[in-house]
């Protein structure tokens, strides 16, 4: 038995799943200022009449990392750097304790200026005094070369509880956002960890002896005790939970889009031959890009408590948000007041609805059937408008070679996925405006805990090999190895391979047979000024996302 | 967050797919450390920079431009429409103002290529640029253009395309013909009969450093600018006068470069030469890229930047400032007539010789041009090469008057009677003709 638990925004649901079957949910609020206590009860409701020590796993998707960020409950990170020419690394400080040493490495990994030991050690000493116990160690092109970002972390280790190495959170280039990813996951190491304590003791409690997983937001998990490294791949997972349910309800197996109609917003995720589609480099994470790798997605500002106003004459929904419908209680009309006008929902108090589309009907002088009527539209629009902009978005995607430019493969969903509150209610409206198929999945309303529950483990790693140096390196894992003059494309694919299972397989039995996706790959022919020749290769690959048989 | 003042719009296709052959200089690995270097600065998350997929350009894009022989298929590939391409998404977003500026960071380049096309010259198939330039004036009207070619070689292509086009103002800085490929590029060369004064040539001395090219643009480039009032400025953004270039011998560095771009603020650049793709062009197109943006590129330099080492001397200042002073007078008031051909009756004539570098083809051509003093002047050319036999070309320009349009049509016609051309070329840009006889 597989189970899963989503704490979401308002609600953590949770389900045990045997087979495919739900054999127990559970649906508790959301305590935002104790969030373990919300997985407990949850984990209480589900374990009451399902025997613990069945679960053979037990997977998680928590908001706790979102949340200390958003909130700023984050701890003071000691940012030390090394940049070399370029764009002045003054532009990426971050937080209170952001040191740039002199040092440079070039992009074909090649330490051009050594790092200057004296202003390493003023750095460190500047955080001794002021107590700063969580580090994180960024070079540039470190994920070329870590020898630099290896050595900042030595001198740190005496002080430091934490280093996170920036070129062990990902292998991809990109200095800015190495910055910020490595500060956020030392920003949230201990908040996070303390609740993994948490959680495990809880776990013991109960008798559940299964491994323990946490959802990322790539559409994959990761084990325990990696994330207790990488917190900050725990972030955002909500919406890939959602998304890893409607394939787990779903027989998906070509290009589709997936709207997760919520109160306040509308997720949508983009499938192409039914894989979900991830970003290219990640997502951002308080106003900072990051490289946490994630599924597209989109959220615009509509959604069932999305507040109803009139502008120019013209009824809009949203963005904003005030409170729930008034058929839930509250005190403005929202959209699903206006479904509720039109007899498309009974949702609470029908009457109180209608009392509130009158009243801003009459405010504005005009018919409430019409304004309910184009609040409903509009919201209809704008989600459409919003699926388009990004297929769109995603079409005009760079390429590299003559070959991708020519064959110009393009996404072409004719399928669209509505799970959420108010799907049933959206399903003959998008599909009269959307002229696809409009699907609603059984189950959606726990389409979240479904994807939790079922969400494979993933890994993901860059392989970079350089034959006239002679090595070949995968950052995220630390591993260096020596190669020949022959090593070629397809040997650096069979090693990226082999240390991605490899990796996977110490966390998993490996019975899940899982595919390897080669995404990138690349081999150019070097050739020196002084005629010194090699291979440049490059390989991206990754366990590809899915859900558990 | 780094956001940029002005909207940049920047094609990068590096076209990992394509090459001359697996170790000559325009092979895969090319703009791969470009690619590293702006993709690790974090170039692309710069707000107000994005990134944009080139087109493909189209046949009738290249044949409003080149007469090609035999014809099109023969002399180009899909590698040459995809950068031309580039040049023309480029424009295409200045154009329609989705951005304000735009640099196709493309491959192969294109300003060795010239009006008649036999094959490949200094890696040059077609001329990204004028046909980008041609492009536009085709979908937004007849627009005054100044191309400033900022490649260590003459662009002596572009050069040839544009010798007889009064809108078209063309300045070259490159390395002195007499010390480099092309060995073309001289002052006197400054337009043909009905533009005089439209082709500005500045060769600099081997060694010529940052202070070189910048005292150029300051006191030459940017007066000359000024007076003509361009509609559009367009960089030939070539990169091999850097220090560490295998195959020139100038001293620019990349943060020279980016000074330059900041001081030329250019509409639009397209990429060109440029070899040192390890030591120069990361770092040359970083700074590029920034100072188009509006982005501070003062940290920019290559990682063994010793100023010292790429200082030019006394002896080539004084000498860049001396022939500085010539040009503008140059432009203003150019010689009654070229200095090489006749005129004969109401036609201006002149033989020229061509070699193509890469394919070893020799080409001869007799060029005509009708002297008008009211348009750029109907072109023929007669052009024959070790690979074709007599062939000719006739053009009408965009702005030609009513005796340019009715000689040009005379032309094709006695073409057409007398037979001995194996294949005729026809542009008329007045009447959108593009025709082609023979095979
Ligand atoms: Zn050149
Ligand atoms: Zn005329």
């Amino acid at each position: 038995m597989y189970l899963g638990i989503d704490v979401g925004g308002t609600h953590t649901d949770a389900v045990v799943l045997k087979d495919g079957k739900i054999v127990a949910s559970a649906k508790v609020p959301t305590d935002h200022h104790n969030l373990f206590s919300s997985v407990s009860k949850a984990l209480d409701s589900v374990l009451y009449d399902v025997k613990p020590h069945d679960i053979r796993r037990f997977n998680l998707s928590t908001t706790l990392s979102t949340n200390a960020i958003v909130e700023g409950r984050t701890e003071e990170v000691g940012v030390i750097v090394s940049s070399g020419p370029g764009i002045d690394p003054e532009n990426f400080r971050i937080g209170g304790f952001y040191h740039v040493i002199p040092g440079s490495i070039d992009h074909r990994g090649k330490e051009v200026r050594a790092l200057d030991v004296a202003a390493l050690d003023r750095a460190v000493a500047a955080c001794r005094e002021a107590g700063v116990s969580v580090f994180a160690a960024v070079t540039k092109f470190s994920t070329r070369n870590p020898a630099q970002e290896n050595a900042i972390a030595a001198a740190v280790a005496d002080q430091a509880d934490f280093v996170s190495r920036g070129h062990r959170i990902s292998g991809m280039l990109n200095f800015p956002r190495r910055i910020s990813t490595a500060y956020y996951n030392a920003a949230v190491w201990r908040t996070y960890n303390e609740f993994a304590d948490a959680v495990a003791g809880a776990a013991e409690d109960y008798g559940l002896l299964s491994r323990i997983n946490i959802l990322k937001a790539d559409g994959g998990t990761m084990p325990f005790s990696v994330s207790r490294d990488q917190p900050v791949e725990s972030i955002l997972s909500g919406p890939a939970a959602s998304v890893m349910g409607t394939i787990a309800l779903c027989d998906i197996s070509e290009d589709c889009v997936i709207l997760d109609i919520g109160g306040t917003t509308t997720d949508i995720a983009v499938f192409a031959d039914g894989a979900p589609l991830i970003e290219t480099e990640g997502i951002e994470v308080g106003s900072y890009p990051t490289l946490v790798r994630a599924l597209k997605t989109t959220s615009i500002g509509v959604g069932g408590d999305s507040r109803l106003h009139v502008v120019e004459g013209r009824v809009r929904v949203g963005p904003e948000r005030n409170g729930p419908p008034m058929a839930l209680g509250g005190a403005r009309p929202a959209l699903m007041d206006a479904f509720n006008y039109l007899e498309l929902t009974d949702l609470g108090d029908v009457a109180a609805s209608r009392a509130g589309i009158e009243s801003l009907a009459a405010l504005w002088d005009t018919f409430p059937e019409k304004m309910a009527r184009e609040a409903v539209e509009a919201s209809v629009t704008a989600i459409l408008d919003a699926v388009e902009d990004m297929i769109w978005a995603i079409n005009a995607k760079p390429v590299y070679t003559i070959h991708e430019l020519l064959a110009d493969k393009r996404v072409d969903p004719r399928t669209l996925y509505v799970m959420g509150g108010p799907a049933m209610a959206f399903q003959p409206l998008l599909s009269r405006a959307w002229g696809g198929r409009v699907v609603v999945p059984e189950n959606y309303a726990v389409a979240n805990a479904i994807g939790a529950a079922l969400t494979r483990t993933t890994v993901e790693a860059e392989l970079f090999a350089d034959t006239e140096k002679g090595r070949m390196f995968i950052p995220k894992f630390g591993v260096e190895e020596a190669v020949g003059a022959n090593y070629r494309l397809a040997d650096a694919e069979a090693d990226a391979r082999r240390h991605l299972l490899a990796r996977l397989g110490e966390f998993e039995a490996l019975d899940e047979d899982p595919e390897v996706d080669v995404t990138e790959a690349g081999e150019f022919n070097m050739v020196g000024m002084r005629g010194e020749r090699g291979r440049n290769i490059r390989v991206k690959c990754q366990i590809r996302p899915g859900i558990l048989k | 967050m780094l956001e940029a003042k002005n909207r940049l719009g920047l094609i990068f296709f590096p076209a990992f797919d394509w090459c001359i052959s697996p170790t000559h200089p325009e092979r895969e690995e090319r703009l791969l450390y470009t690619q590293d270097q702006l993709r690790e600065e974090g170039v692309f998350d710069i707000a107000g920079i994005s990134e944009y997929k080139p087109e493909v350009a189209g046949r009738e894009d290249v044949e409003r431009v080149h007469f090609c022989f035999p014809n099109l298929e023969a002399v180009t590939t899909t590698s040459h429409m995809v950068s031309a391409g580039g040049a023309i998404k480029a424009a295409r977003l200045v154009m329609e103002k989705e951005e304000e500026k735009a640099f196709a960071l493309v491959r192969p380049p294109g300003h060795h290529a010239c009006k008649s096309v036999h094959g490949n010259r200094g890696f040059c198939n077609i001329n990204i640029e004028a046909v980008m330039i041609e492009w536009i004036r085709e979908h937004y009207g007849p627009l005054r253009v100044a191309i400033v070619d900022t490649d260590c070689h003459h662009g002596d292509g572009t050069q040839d395309i544009y010798w007889n086009d009064r809108d078209t103002l063309f300045i070259s800085l490159h390395q002195d013909g007499r010390t480099l490929y092309p060995g073309t590029g001289f002052p006197h060369e400054c337009g043909g009969v009905n533009a005089l004064g439209r082709t500005i040539n500045i060769p600099l001395p081997p060694h010529t450093g940052d202070e070189g090219f910048l005292h150029v643009i300051d006191h030459c480039v940017l007066p000359i600018l000024e007076d003509f009032k361009p509609d559009l400025i367009v960089n030939s953004a070539g990169q091999d006068n850097h220090f560490s270039d295998p195959i020139t011998n100038m001293n620019f560095s990349a943060r020279g470069y980016a000074m330059l771009n900041h001081k030329l603020n250019p509409d639009i650049a397209v990429l060109e030469g440029g070899y040192a793709i390890q030591g120069a062009l990361p770092y040359v197109n970083t700074g590029i890229v920034l100072a188009m943006a509006g982005v501070d590129f003062d940290a920019v330099r290559e990682p063994d930047f010793d100023e010292s080492k790429v200082r030019q001397s006394p002896q080539i200042t004084e000498y860049i400032k001396k022939l500085c002073e010539g040009m503008v007078g140059l432009y203003l008031d150019p010689p009654k007539r070229p200095k090489v051909g006749d005129a004969e009756g109401e036609w201006f004539v002149r033989d020229k010789d061509i070699f193509y570098d890469t394919e070893g083809i020799s080409e001869s051509q007799v060029e005509y041009v009708r002297i008008c003093p009211h348009c750029s002047g109907t072109l023929k050319l007669e052009t024959w090469s070790t690979l074709n036999p007599l062939s000719v070309g006739i053009e009408v320009p965009l702005n030609a008057c009513d005796e340019c349009n009715a000689a040009g049509k005379r032309l094709l016609e006695e073409a057409h009677l007398k037979g001995n051309y194996r294949v005729t070329q026809y542009i008329n840009r007045r009447e959108r003709r593009y025709e082609h006889y023979g095979f």
